[in-house]
């Protein structure tokens, strides 16, 4: 994977568990939400993570890079300022929008996927790496609906994405479960058309169902089906890391320490 | 692994030492310090406390469950502490305390104990000359001597406090609090909380020092107890562990930890 180095396992780093996050064995790398950091100060586990050679990567929520409007480029510049506090290698948002018509969604909405739509995106990323001072890796997201008229499918779309952009990709396996199981999506066909020689790391989380409707909450434990799809993207590509995200519900440490375990397991499995 | 809830010497619960030993405000400590050991509580460094579970598993007593339902979105440890400490289920510790009588109302010296102190005096003064005056002046002193403050623990109750020691964590903080020493050892080191983390728990200073100042009985032997309890508790040597986190707890101290409150005073 050249520019990315190998990252291994790790955890996204909250404020609610970070004694968690510090005290856990075996966490090679940390992500943080960048939009929940300030510059100049940085949080005191965030600091303590750094000095002792913890990579800590800004995770974004707020670019809207599949957005018709125009690129907020405040947000732009936080992300890459956080990025340099942190010494990051890389800085990660998702394909999607969250603002339109002067309305926050508050989730992360789906992108059609439709030529015009992508060039709109492809617009965007482009806009987004030329004031980012690192590469940006982007993440399929979990969609609970799909715009009609699609031109391509999700791997299509994000390969198309790759070639046009250079961007790295960043896969959520929950993400392609969800899909899967919400709208259809075939996850080996998603990993067959992706360009898996640009993969920065890879996210694992939790969810649960709702009736027919299964809900990436990140409030829950990881599915084994969720493992599952990891599994099935180890046995393609070396991932040069794999990070679990807990959003809210915390488990106990004992918890979070097995789900890191287990994710692991199937990473090493792997690599013989 | 989570350290023993019961300790040898004693048989009175973490939350009835710790408030004996100081009150509503230790007795919630020691249920926080229950929880923590068993991992069920979780604390960050922006001193908030949060619920492992969203349900109140694993609470062993009603001031726990209070602390656990409190705590199901994260809050501010200082809030959690002072909310819980004012709360029925330690107002019912407090009565259960006051009916094994291990506690009683406290009676401070008032205005008019001074008075009939002061009268006494007087009269006793009086007497060189008249030496019917000292009727009186025993009149006052008997008057006084019923009218006397007492402590809010009573004999049973400090016999209670002399039997416990910091056999593991959460004794130790039952009898020294999150802030205390236990030897040379800081209690909230135990657990791993960052100081600021300790210091943010609500403490009641002048009472605690005070506290330290009239306990030393029960603060030495709390000591001495500590320095001899046993294999599987802390023990006297440095090396032995405390519960299942490997802190030690403490190095066998000899004093009685500066201001790390030991006991005796405390009250409402």
């Amino acid at each position: 994977m050249a520019g990315i180095k190998d990252l291994g396992v790790g955890i996204g780093w909250r404020s609610e568990i970070d004694l968690t996050v510090e005290r856990l064995p075996g966490v090679d790398f940390v992500e943080v939400v960048a939009e929940n950091l300030h510059i100049g100060h940085l949080p005191e586990s965030v600091t303590l993570l750094l000095e002792r050679g913890i990579p800590v990567l800004p995770h974004a929520v707020s670019l809207s890079l599949g957005g018709a409007e125009e690129l907020d480029m405040g947000r732009v510049e936080h992300l890459g300022a956080v990025a340099e506090a942190v010494g990051a290698p890389m800085v990660s948002d998702h394909v999607c929008f969250v603002r339109a018509g002067g309305l926050d969604s508050g989730h992360l909405m789906p992108v059609p996927r439709t030529r015009d739509a992508l060039d709109v995106l492809v617009e965007n990323v482009t806009l987004a790496q030329r004031n980012l001072p690192v590469p940006l890796a982007l993440e399929n997201v979990a969609a609970l609906l799909e715009w009609p008229d699609g031109e391509l499918s999700e791997g299509e779309f994000l390969a198309e994405l790759v070639e046009r952009t250079d961007c790295w990709l960043l896969v959520d396996v929950a993400n392609l479960y969800a899909n899967a199981r919400n709208i259809g999506t075939d996850p080996e066909r998603f990993l067959d058309e992706i360009p898996l020689e640009r993969l920065a790391y890879v996210h694992v989380a939790g969810g649960v169902e709702h009736g027919e409707v299964y809900h990436d909450t990140h409030a829950h434990a990881v599915l084994p089906e969720v493992l599952g799809v990891l599994d099935e993207l180890c046995s393609r590509v070396n991932p040069p890391g794999v990070l679990l995200e807990r959003d809210d519900n915390y488990p106990s440490d004992t918890e979070i320490a097995s789900e890191l375990a287990a994710i692991r397991a199937v990473v090493d499995k792997h690599r013989g | 692994m989570v350290t023993p809830t019961t300790t040898r010497g004693t048989r009175f619960t973490p939350e009835q030492i710790g408030f004996l030993a100081a009150g509503p405000g230790r007795a919630t400590e020691a249920a926080l310090a229950r929880l923590l050991d068993a991992g069920l509580l979780r604390v960050s460094r922006d001193n908030r406390v949060s619920a492992v579970h969203q349900s109140r598993q694993g609470a062993t007593t009603a001031v726990e469950a209070r602390l656990l339902n409190q705590t199901r979105t994260p809050v501010s440890l200082k809030s959690a502490v002072k909310i819980t400490s004012s709360g029925t289920e330690v107002r019912a510790l407090h009565q259960q305390l006051l009916d094994d009588g291990l506690m009683q109302r406290p009676r401070p010296r008032n205005a008019a104990w001074w008075f009939l102190l002061a009268m006494a005096v007087v009269l006793v003064a009086v007497s060189f000359q008249s030496p019917w005056a000292l009727v009186g002046a025993a009149s006052f002193l008997l008057m006084g001597i019923w009218l006397r403050g007492r402590k809010p623990v009573t004999r049973a109750g400090r016999a209670a406090l002399r039997s416990a020691t910091a056999s593991d964590r959460v004794f130790a903080v039952a009898l020294y609090g999150f802030t205390g020493k236990v030897g040379t050892q800081e209690v909230g080191d135990l657990f791993d909380l960052p100081k600021d983390v300790a210091r943010s728990i609500p403490l009641k200073q002048k009472k605690k020092r005070r506290s330290s100042a009239r306990g030393g009985a029960s603060c030495g032997a709390a000591v001495a107890s500590y320095s001899s309890c046993g294999s599987t508790g802390c023990g006297s040597s440095h090396s032995h562990s405390c519960g299942s986190s490997g802190h030690s707890c403490g190095g066998g101290g000899s004093s009685c930890g500066g201001g790390g409150g030991c006991g005796g005073g405390g009250g409402d």
